[in-house]
Order: structure tokens, then sequence, then C-alpha cells
């Protein structure tokens, strides 16, 4: 698992989500953190809830598990109950290290992936990301900015091109990245247009923080309109946080 | 983060040939973790596991006891409050340690069941329940009285008392509410206890500048001990129901994150910082009416201090106080009342089908049942004095047994049992604590020892004939 980019896959186990037809190869190449998890009411304890609910969540675990490992993935996996979804995923992320966390909308064949790069922070996260994860497919990768009024083209070549630079050196062939640049649109609707010819979008995460990701933060906005799978890169986690 | 192993075992079997549920392999300072990688989040932070404290407790020794308690102990129910402080901060001490040893659901009965047996954690556990279920009747009668005294506010003559008929309504809300509500709970209950220590710290700083003289007006001198000696303990006895909601704290160990921190910084915080409340309002309200003239307002004589102090107003806002803090305790001992019903049936001791959730609102409709069914006959009786009582008693008995069990854990020191936080002055301190709490019972009125008696005998049959064979004791 050592180039494998860990991807946390968060899947609300007992309430009918599972894992969308084309999820399993399009992260072949990836290390799978596996998450079931269940939220629960607070006059619940959480005890309460795994004593009832734990085989019956474990039983459908365990064919996800075999759908990504049938597929090519490393798996590892976990069960969580929990009052706080948001926090249990970015506990999950910070203890597995996931590169990114994937929003499992359906996907058909990978053949051509939108990277939305908003600027140089987190850059190379992003590239071992695309590189790990599509790399190895030939898909095609087109990088995306939408750049407001205050950038040069020059200023956007330089990113675009550290960008190509950084996932040729991690073995991609320079012939299947793409670029391209887009003005004059508000960024999200760029996005959610430019995605609509790819199959697949990767894109950072959004400023605010690490706490709005899965409810309603523009990477999630995009997924809600995209369709497809998203597969968001986490910040460079923070050591701990208070309380 | 340290990983703390648990290491007790379970066994046996119960009458429907149940077994107790696994026990969790390790305790992180954010999971608590069973094998096959499943996990369980904690939660609840230090403000959260605070407010559950405070939030419990401040309801009654604020807007119920004052008036009974100046009416039996007089100006020296101060002191009454003071002892009770006392009693609960010795119980929280230890029970601290025995929680960041074993930051489980449960609370008190997780403790002694572990620590020292299924028998006395049966006792304990049942009665916990119980215990619980008199204390939310209490608040519940409690808060019908406030209710009764906005209606009176208001100018309306009710032919007969709606006390006990609001108190009925509000137990079947609150229980209604528990089953099918998923709103943020604990976020609202944050915000019920700031507003009321906003509202209560104004109060109490303008009643204490004006016992004072401040404002040039005489407050009544009266002697302390104006109604003897003894009736200090009794009344001590009586109000420790204010006292009674650190021990929730530990009821919802098992979701308190960095338990080690903050499950010990929640129990004695939340009752240094009612202790100090309940004391400065005894002395405000005494020292606005004197005891006598307090006494006649009964439950709700803060009202009628208010209203002296800041005139309508005040009175106003002390009757919103009043009914917010008596639903939020009451509501909150219900919760805990169902999570105790899921710690015994966890273990076998109840039928493992009281504590199923329901599928619809993931809701333990059945052990949230279990606790507002007997409430509402309990409210019904509408006896506050005897209900709070009953409701001491049985966690005084909790709380000297959590006590002793710290002792027999410090003198068997099993491998498992490592707390972070380890009580100072031991043993004097728990073996104090023990005392204490024992002592404080021989100061309630006969009937209620005679119903908390009762309560511990059948709790002790119902161990022998249902779940004989199970042993919850942890290893040595």
């Amino acid at each position: 698992m050592t180039d494998r980019p860990s991807i946390l896959v968060p899947i609300r186990v007992l309430e009918g989500e599972s894992v969308p037809e084309g999820v399993p190869a399009l992260l072949a190449n990836a290390h799978v953190v596996l998450l079931g998890y269940h939220v629960i009411p607070e006059q619940t304890a959480l005890g309460q809830a795994q004593m009832q609910f734990e085989d019956r969540a474990n039983s459908r675990l365990d064919e996800y598990e075999e759908l990504f490992e049938d597929a090519g993935a490393t798996v590892e996996r976990r069960l969580v109950f929990t009052h706080d979804g948001q926090r249990t995923l970015d506990r999950m992320t910070t203890e597995h290290d996931c590169l990114a966390v994937l929003v499992p909308n359906a996907a058909g064949a990978v053949d051509d992936v939108l990277v939305a790069i908003r600027g140089a922070v987190g850059i190379d996260r992003l590239a071992r990301v695309v590189a790990g994860v599509f790399g190895p497919t030939g898909a095609t990768v087109t990088l995306y900015h939408v750049a407001d009024e205050t950038e040069t083209d020059q200023d956007i070549q330089t990113l675009l091109d550290g960008m190509t630079q950084r996932l040729t050196d991690l073995g991609m062939e320079a012939a299947s990245v793409e670029t391209r640049i887009e003005r004059e649109q508000n960024a999200l609707d760029a996005i959610v247009d430019a995605a609509d010819a790819s199959d697949a979008v990767v894109m950072g995460e959004s400023d605010p923080s690490l706490a709005t990701f899965v409810f309603g933060m523009p990477a999630a906005q995009v997924a809600d309109r995209f369709l497809g799978p998203v597969l968001v890169v986490q910040r460079e986690t923070v050591p701990e946080r208070e309380e | 983060m340290a990983e703390q192993p648990v290491d007790v075992e379970s066994g046996g079997q119960n009458v429907a040939g149940e077994t107790p549920a696994a026990e969790p392999e390790a305790v992180t300072d954010d999971t608590t973790v069973h094998d096959d990688d499943v996990e369980l989040e904690r939660t609840i932070g230090l403000t959260g596991g605070l407010a559950i404290g405070i939030g419990t407790m401040i309801g009654a020794g604020i807007f119920v006891f004052p008036g009974l308690a100046a009416d039996s102990a007089g100006l020296a129910a101060t002191l009454s409050f003071a002892i009770g402080g006392l009693v609960a901060l010795l119980v929280a001490l230890p029970t601290s340690e025995l929680a960041t040893a074993m930051p489980r659901s449960g609370g008190g009965y997780y403790f002694i069941s572990r620590g020292m047996g299924t028998a006395y954690g049966a006792i304990v556990g049942l009665g916990l329940w119980l215990g619980l279920v008199f204390a939310s009747a209490f608040y519940l009668v409690g808060l019908g009285h406030y209710a009764h005294a906005v209606f009176i506010e208001l100018g309306i003559d009710l032919p007969v008392s709606p006390v006990i008929g609001i108190g009925l309504l509000f137990g079947v809300v609150l229980t209604a509410l528990s089953i099918g509500g998923t709103e943020n709970t604990a976020t609202i209950q944050n915000v019920v206890v700031g507003i009321l220590l906003v509202v209560l710290t104004v109060f109490l700083s303008y009643g204490v500048l004006d016992a004072l003289g401040v404002f040039g007006r005489e407050s009544a001198p009266e002697a302390f001990f104006s109604r003897g000696y003894f009736p200090v303990l009794t009344t001590a006895a009586l109000v420790f129901t204010s006292y009674l909601g650190f021990a929730q704290v530990a009821t919802v160990a098992g979701e308190i994150k960095q338990p080690g921190r903050n499950l010990p910084l929640a129990m004695v915080g939340s009752v240094l910082v009612v202790t100090v409340f309940y004391i400065v309002t005894i002395f405000v309200a005494t020292s606005a009416f004197g005891a006598d003239r307090l006494g006649q307002f009964g439950e709700t004589a803060m009202v009628e201090v208010a209203r002296d102090f800041l005139g309508l107003p005040g009175a106003i806002a002390i009757l919103g106080a009043g009914l917010l803090a008596t639903f939020s305790s009451a509501n909150a001992s219900i919760l805990s009342a169902s999570r105790a019903v899921y710690a015994l049936s966890r273990d076998a001791l109840l039928p493992r089908k009281a504590s199923e959730v329901n599928l619809r609102y993931g809701t333990p409709h059945v052990a949230l049942l279990a606790a507002g069914g007997p409430i509402l006959v309990l409210v019904a009786t509408g006896q506050v004095e005897l209900l709070a009582e009953v409701a001491s008693f049985l966690h005084l008995v909790m709380y000297g047994l959590m006590c002793v069990a710290l002792i027999v854990l410090r003198r068997r020191d099993p491998e498992w049992y490592s707390p972070s936080f380890r009580v100072p002055g031991y043993p004097v301190l728990p073996g104090v604590g023990a005392l204490a709490s024992f002592g404080l019972i021989a100061f309630m009125q006969p009937t209620s020892i005679g119903l908390g008696i009762v309560v511990m005998l059948v709790s002790y049959l119902w161990y022998r004939y249902y779940a004989g064979d199970v042993t919850l004791k942890g290893d040595i």
C-alpha cells in the first residue's frame, strides 16, 4: 500500500447507501478505507444501536469489501456508530491518513477526469491522488482552473505546468494531461459545466474548514449537480483539535 | 492517543437464556473499540458534560426547594445545601476515578457491578433506573407548580389545581419527544443551561447586593438556627435531590471525549457550580423574606423573591427560568433512566427486548417507555417531598456503594484497573464519602426510607429470579 493513495469511502451503511456501480473500478489502484457509519440520535446509547445493528451492518460491509478487493484495491474497513457523522469522517481522515474522500456517486468507465485546481496550496496532495488513482488507468486528465481578474494567463500557466510536471514525475504520461483555463464564470458553475464532459472529478476541499465537507460545501454541491463520483482532496491535517 | 485495554469478562445467562453483551476491547480518547473493527464515536465534550450535570441539577435546588427548605430549617437551610454539596463532592471525586477507569455507559451501575459483583450491581442498577424515575416525577411536579404559577400570574382562576395534570401532560410530551424527536437535543441543552446561568447570575447578584443593604433596604435579620440543629440535617437529606445530576454525567461516560480529562472536570465542576448557586440562592431568598414567609410560598417561592426585588418583570423572568429548568431536568432524567435500562439489558439483568432500538427513529422506545410509564404513575401522587427523598435514597445507596467499590478495587488492584484520575486522600476520602452517603439516608422520613428499602429488596429478588447465574465482576 506504499504508493497507493488512501481514499476514504464513507457509506451510511444502514440507510440504504451502498457502493455505487463503477466505484470499485474507479478506486482499483487506491488503498480504500471503507467506512460504514451509522448516525443515531442522542437519545440512544451508541452501544444500544451497536448491539442491534452490528451484524447487519457488518454483513453489508463484507460484501462491499469484497467488491473493492475484487476490483484490485487494498481495503481497510471500519464500522462506526456515532452521534456526529462529520466528526467521525474527520477523525477517520486523520487517523488513516486519507488523501481524499470519495463522494460515492455511480461511475461508468472512466476515460476523462476533470481536476479542478484552485491554487498552489495543497497541489502536492492533489497530484498524488490523481497520479495514484488514475495514472495506471490511462485516463485523460484535464487540469482545470477558473481564473479571476487578478490572475494573468502566465500565472495560471505556471501553476498548471507545475502540476503537469508533478504528475509526470509521478509516472503519468505527459500526453494524457491536458490543461484548460476558464474565465468569466462563477467557479462552481464552471466546474459543474466542465464536469459534464468528464467521468469523474477531483477537487480540493473548499476554504472554510474540514467541518463542512459533507453537508453543503462547494465540493458537495458539485457532487450533487454532477451526479458522478467526486474525489475531494483533504487538506493536510493540523495536529489535534481542542477539547 | 493512549489505548486503554478493557479486560472485564462477563458470563452466565438469565432466565430467558440471554447472555451479557460482549465487552469492548479498548477505550481511546475518541472511541470505544470493539472487535471486528467496530467503533463507537465519543461526541460529548467538556461543555456538553458540564451542561448535562448542571442542567440536571439546577432545576431542583433553585426553583423547587428554597421555600420548602426554608420552611423546615430556617436560615440554616443555607447550611443544609452546603452539607449536600459537600457530600456530593465527596462522592463526585471517587466517581471520577471510577469513571476514568471504566468510561462506559451505565455510570454507577457499571462501576459497582464490575467492582463488587452482579448482586450489588442489580440492586444499584434497578435502583438507579427507579431512582431516576422518582427524580423525573419530582421535576415534573415542580414543573406543574411553575405552570400553575403562570396561570395565577395571568389571573386565570382554575377550579382545581392543575399541578398534577400539567405534570402528567409534560411527562407524556417528553417521553413522546424522546421517542420521536431527532433534533439536536445536546445543543438545546447547552443553550438552556447557558440561559439559566445568565438569568440566575443577574438575579442573584442583584439579590446579594440588596441583602447586604446596598440599595438601602432593611432585610429581615433572623436567628440562623431558627428551627434548631436537627432540621438542618433532615433538610440536607431532603434537598440532596438537587445534587443527583453529576452521576448522570457518568451514565453517558461512554460518549465523553477524552474521558480521562473531561469526566472528572465535568462531574466535580458541575457540583461546585451548583453548590455555589444554591447557597447564594437560599441566602438571597431568606434575607428577602425571612424563612417563615418564604416557607409559605412553597415550591414557587423564588417567583415571589424575584417579584420583591424586581417587580413583575423579575417574577416573569424567574417563572420562565423555572419552567425551563424543571423541564430540562426532567428531560435529562428520563434520558438517563433509559440509559440505565439499556445498561441493565445489555448485561442480561433485564430482557434484551428492553433496549431495542426502533427502526423508524433510531430511538430506544421500550427503554424510554420503561422510564416514562412509571413516571406518570408517580407524578399522579403529587408528593414533591416524598418523590425527592426516595430519589435521593436510591441515589445515595449507589453513591455509598460506589465509594465502597473504589476501596474494593484499589485493594484488589486488578490489572485492568488503571484510572487516569486518582482520588486524593485515599482511603479516608472515599471512606468518608461512603459514610456520609449512608448517614444522610438516616435523616429521611420513615416513609421514604421504607419505600427505598422495598425497591432494593424487590431488585434483589428480581436478580435472584431472573439473572442469578450472570457474572459481571471484573477479573482480578
